[in-house]
Parts: C-alpha cells; structure tokens; sequence
C-alpha cells in the first residue's frame, strides 16, 4: 500500500470518529462542560483553605502565589491525556462491542494507521475542548493567556501528546487481551492526578516528587506553567524539551511493539473478537 | 485452474479455564482441504465443530498452531497482505457494522482500509448498491436498517474490493426465510456464476449446503471427516430409507437406542430430545421390513406420537458417516489431557 492510500487510511478513521461523535450531540456538549465542573470543587476548596486564591505556601512550593491558574492549566492540559486514554486506549474495545473489529484487522490496513486517525479524532477534540476552557478561564477566571504564549504552550503540548498516544497505542494493543478498558482506564487516571502536578505541586511529598519524574505530563505541566504564569520563552525550557523528546521516542517505539505483541497473542489465543 | 484455497494440516488448539482447571480444547484437527477457483465449497457442521475457527484461520484472525493456508497459491503467514486483498468476509449477526453511519459512510470507511482511491470507491458502492437494493436508502443511518438490509451492507462490504475468494460464514444465520431465499440465489446466480468468485460457505443448515455446493466438506469435532459432492454423499447410501419416529414419555433412551441397534439391517441410530419429544432417526435398507419390530420395541419405552419414512438428505448422510446430528452443539467432547 503506497502512502496516499496509508493517508487515506487515516483520513477515513478521523472522518469516521467525527461523524460517529456527531452523532451523539448531547455528549459533545458534556464534555465541553464537564472539565470546568470537574474543577470548580477545587477552586472553592483553595478558597476554603488559604481563604482566598492567593498563598505563601504555595508560592514556597511553585514560585508563584497563584493557585487558580496552576490549577486551571491542570485541567486543560490532562484533558488532552485523558481523553487521548479514554478515546484512543479505549478505541479497540468499542470497535469490538460495534463488532467491526476484526473486520478491521481482516484487512490490508495496519491497525496502527487506524489508530492515528483515531489520534488525530482524538486531538481535535481535546483541542476543541481546551480551547474553549482556555477561553472561558481567560474571559472569567482572570486567566493570562496571551497570542504570544500560545505558540510555545502548543509546542510542549504537541511534545506531550506523541508520546503520549504511543502509550494510549499500546494501551489499546493490550485491552485486546485484557477485555477491559475501564477499571484500567480509572486506575491510570488516578496514577496520573496522584504522581504528576495537575491539582497540586508534588514537591508537597517525597514520594510524589520522584515518581513524578517518570511522567511527561509532569515535565509538560511545569514547562506550561513556566511559559504561562512565569513569562519564560522556549529557549529557556531546552532541558524539559529534550526529555519529552527521549520520553516522546521510547514510548512511540515502546506503544508500537506492544501493540503488534497484543495483536500477535490476541491471534493465537482466539480472543479477537470476545467481549 | 488452479487452487484458490488449500489448507493444510491445520490445527488449532485453544486453552480454557485456569489454574489446574486449565484445559487445551482442539477445535480444528488436521484439517486438509483443497477449493479450485470459481468453486462453492461448502464446510458443513453442527455448532462448535470448528467451521468458524477454520473460517477464522484463512481470514488471517488467527494464527494456527501447525498446518498451512494458502489463497490463491500464497501462505496466509507469510503474505497477509497480498492474501487479504483476495478475500471478502462476510459473517454472521447484525452487529458488525457502524450503525451510527449510513451504508455509504460504512463502504467508503472499508474502502479505504483496503487501499481503494475515491473514484475507485464511489464506483464500487453505486455498483454494489445498485445490484443489492440500497441505493434509495444508502445515505440513511443502518441503525434504521431491517436486518436483512444490514446483510445486504455486510455482503456489500465484503465485495467493495472486488475480492476473488469469499469466506461466507453462516451468511444466512438469524435471517427470515424471504431474505435468506434472496442471498441463496444472490450468492449462486450472482456472485459464482456473473462474477466467478469463488466461495468458502460455512453453514449447518443442509438444504443450503445442498443447494449451492459443488463440494461440501463434513466437519465434525474439529476433523474433515469426509469431502465429496452432494451427489456422492447421497450415493453413499444406496437404496437406504430413513425411518423418522417422534415419541413422548421416554423413559430410558439410551436401552432403548441399544436395543434398536441390534434389530437385523438397522445401521445407525440417532435419538434427539427437545423438551418432552424425542426423535428418532433410524438409517436402514427397507424400512417395511422391520417396522413392527422397531415399533413394538419403541412402545416399551415410549408413546409413539407419529411414524415417517424418508429418503435420505444430506443430513442423514451426516448422521450416517458421524452419528451425530447438524443441529446437535459440540460441547467437551474436543478436550485433551
């Protein structure tokens, strides 16, 4: 298959996840909701707490006194992981519930290309839905995102999402084996709120502050902040560049192998097609 | 001509349970058999004697774990690419398609997956709508389809790649019998005999079978116990009759398919109960003349409902080489120590 009719493959998947979202509207409109809500909780908690959005402890922890905005970019920024796990990790189960998966893998077609165009589905719906954050939290939360800063936030964004989706690829590649998506799905979620500084900053613990380390949303989240609350260029996140970049390759490399061993085994053990 | 199929040796194997309730179960055992191009090659079988999983191995879905496939004289193992581009699979169930798209979004999808380009796509789906029947309703949603329509989408999506070998399993499974009458002749008329594909049908309904094989293959717990035309399945059993009794109020079937067994001439005997009603299927010479002795030992054991002699179908024939019926489910008889 030459690389037009690869393209194409990619291209049909994305059209296919768009059209088949579209037709779910009121779901559209709750996940454009939902991450605000989900936030809210915590905003009036650090109100609760430090009596206002405002707090010396935190500026010790963060280098700026701000809680809101730290929080704020959080959310947007684990919005594209999240449904990047939801919608690409989880992708190969719904295809196996719309019983069109192994019609899928009976064809010529890479499953991997499928799951780019998925990915690529993915990404404009997180970038629809952290756009429209990201407006609403300027417009009404005071949040300072300005045409200068957006550039450089994409760039670490994009950063964190290849490498990303090799992780959700080989996540895919082993829910055809484990049968469930779910349970593994929630538990990663709180991996992540847990050891990577989306709600708070892990230098509160030891233990957070090593094992956040090994995650790239960690370095992203800080190189975001830094870009945003701090006024740094890129330039000046070369070291947190370069990690992504490492992290970006092991995991793409890492997601496609697990993926092919998944689907190899999956053939063996004649489980393809079960729920 | 050619092969278009040859399958090998195959054999697959499937572990079950876990712990020391681990169990290897053979669902496809050695299976050897050949389809020339252009044929309709029926596999025939009751549930779970592994015509899916042999359906399954050619389609590339599963790896076996010895023997080879080859489509159109290439390894499935080791060319999968070229093999897939030659088959077209069609399965069983409404579920295998997106019915949040139209029949025309779920083509071009497929389309693409097997390297079709646009002009090439839009010509395949106004073609194949227009020879199924769909092209008022391609642009409509399938969730709002009959299920015969979404068969009609599912053959469809099987063909949009022109493929020269479809692997048809159980195509008629679940269909009413209006629909399932129009795929039978759509199946003979125009995809073996317009468009000389040739066709792996799967199925345990023997009228099927019958009707469009050029061969058929008996499967049964996994094994190809048997491979001829309809007509020399039939042949085998020359100048036989088959008495049919259906019985209630049985009290022990298994004496009473002993005893039976040994009335002089008798050849097989095969017993099946649903509910209260037991029937029985008695392979013989001349059914005239051992009727009252089947009858007075059937009335030991049971209330004889009614009586009937036949010629033999394709059925018996299979019930004749394997004791068993079409309609029976295999169950653990495959297990292995």
């Amino acid at each position: 298959m030459n690389f037009k009719a690869q393209l194409r493959i990619v291209i049909s998947e994305f059209q296919k996840s768009i059209k088949i979202w579209l037709a779910y509207p009121i779901l559209l409109v709750f996940w454009v909701i939902a991450p605000l809500m989900w936030l809210l909780p915590f905003i009036f908690q650090g109100k609760a707490l430090v009596g206002g959005m405002h707090s010396e402890a935190f500026k010790n922890l963060t280098g700026s006194p701000n809680y809101l905005p730290f929080v704020l970019i959080g959310a947007m920024v684990s919005t594209y992981i999240f449904s990047g796990l939801w919608g690409v990790g989880n992708s190969l189960r719904e295809e196996t519930y719309w019983g069109t998966l192994e019609y899928i893998i009976a064809s010529p077609a890479s499953p991997i290309l499928v799951l780019l165009g998925k990915t690529l589905a993915e990404f404009l719906y997180a970038s629809v839905n952290v756009g429209l954050q990201a407006l609403l939290a300027t417009l009404f939360l005071g949040l300072n995102l300005t045409i200068t800063k957006i550039l450089p936030v994409l760039v670490i964004v994009l950063l964190l999402v290849i490498g990303f989706y090799g992780f959700a690829i080989a996540f895919a590649g082993l829910t055809l084996l484990i049968k469930e998506a779910h349970g593994w799905v929630h538990t990663i979620e709180w991996v992540f709120y847990l050891f990577s500084p989306i709600r708070y900053p892990v230098e509160v613990s030891p233990i957070t502050k090593t094992l956040s380390a090994l995650i790239p949303l960690t370095y992203a989240l800080v190189a975001i902040r830094t870009i945003i609350l701090l006024n740094k260029n890129l330039g000046d996140l070369h070291k947190i560049i370069f990690i992504l970049l490492i992290m970006d390759i092991v995991l793409l490399l890492g997601g496609y192998i697990i993926f092919r061993l998944s689907e190899r085994r999956t053939k063996v053990a004649g489980t393809l097609g079960q729920y | 001509m050619g092969y278009a199929i040859e399958v090998n040796n195959v054999i697959k194997k499937f572990k079950r349970g876990s712990g020391l309730k681990k169990r290897e179960i053979v669902a496809v055992n050695n299976a050897t058999f050949e389809i020339n191009e252009g044929e309709i090659f029926g596999l025939l079988g009751p549930n779970g004697a592994g015509k899916t999983t042999l359906v399954r191995c050619i389609a590339t879905l599963l790896i076996p774990d010895s023997g080879t496939i080859k489509i159109m004289g290439k390894d499935v193992l080791k060319y999968p690419l070229f093999c897939r581009r030659q088959i077209g699979l069609l399965t069983s169930g409404e579920r295998t398609l997106y019915w949040k798209l139209s029949a025309k979004d779920n083509l071009k999808f497929f389309a693409a997956l097997y390297g079709l380009d646009k002009k090439e796509t839009e010509k395949r789906i106004d073609y194949l709508m227009e020879l199924l029947g769909l092209k008022e309703v391609q642009n409509e949603r399938v969730e709002k389809y009959s299920s015969g329509m979404k068969q009609k989408v599912s053959l469809a999506r099987a063909l949009i790649h022109d493929p020269k070998v479809l692997l048809l399993d159980e195509p008629t499974l679940g269909l009413d019998p209006q629909f399932a009458r129009f795929l039978r002749d759509f199946i003979k008329n125009v995809l073996n005999r317009q468009e000389r594909k040739t066709i792996l049908l799967t199925t345990h309904y023997m009228d099927e079978a019958d009707e469009l094989c050029s061969r058929i293959a008996f499967i049964n717990q996994g094994r190809i116990v048997d491979c001829k035309t309809p007509e020399e399945y039939k042949r085998d059993l020359p100048h036989s009759e088959v008495l049919e009794i259906k019985t209630t109020l049985i009290t022990n079937a298994k004496e009473l398919e002993e005893n039976l067994s040994k009335i002089p001439t008798i050849e097989k005997v095969n017993i099946t109960t649903q509910n209260t009603i037991t029937h029985f299927k008695i392979i013989l010479p001349r059914a005239e003349q051992v009727l009252s002795d089947v009858i007075s030992e059937v009335q030991k054991y049971a209330k004889i409902l009614a009586i009937d002699v036949n010629e033999p179908t394709l059925e018996d024939v299979f019930i004749y080489i394997t004791g068993r019926r079409l309609t029976e489910d295999t169950k653990e008889e495959l297990e292995l120590e």
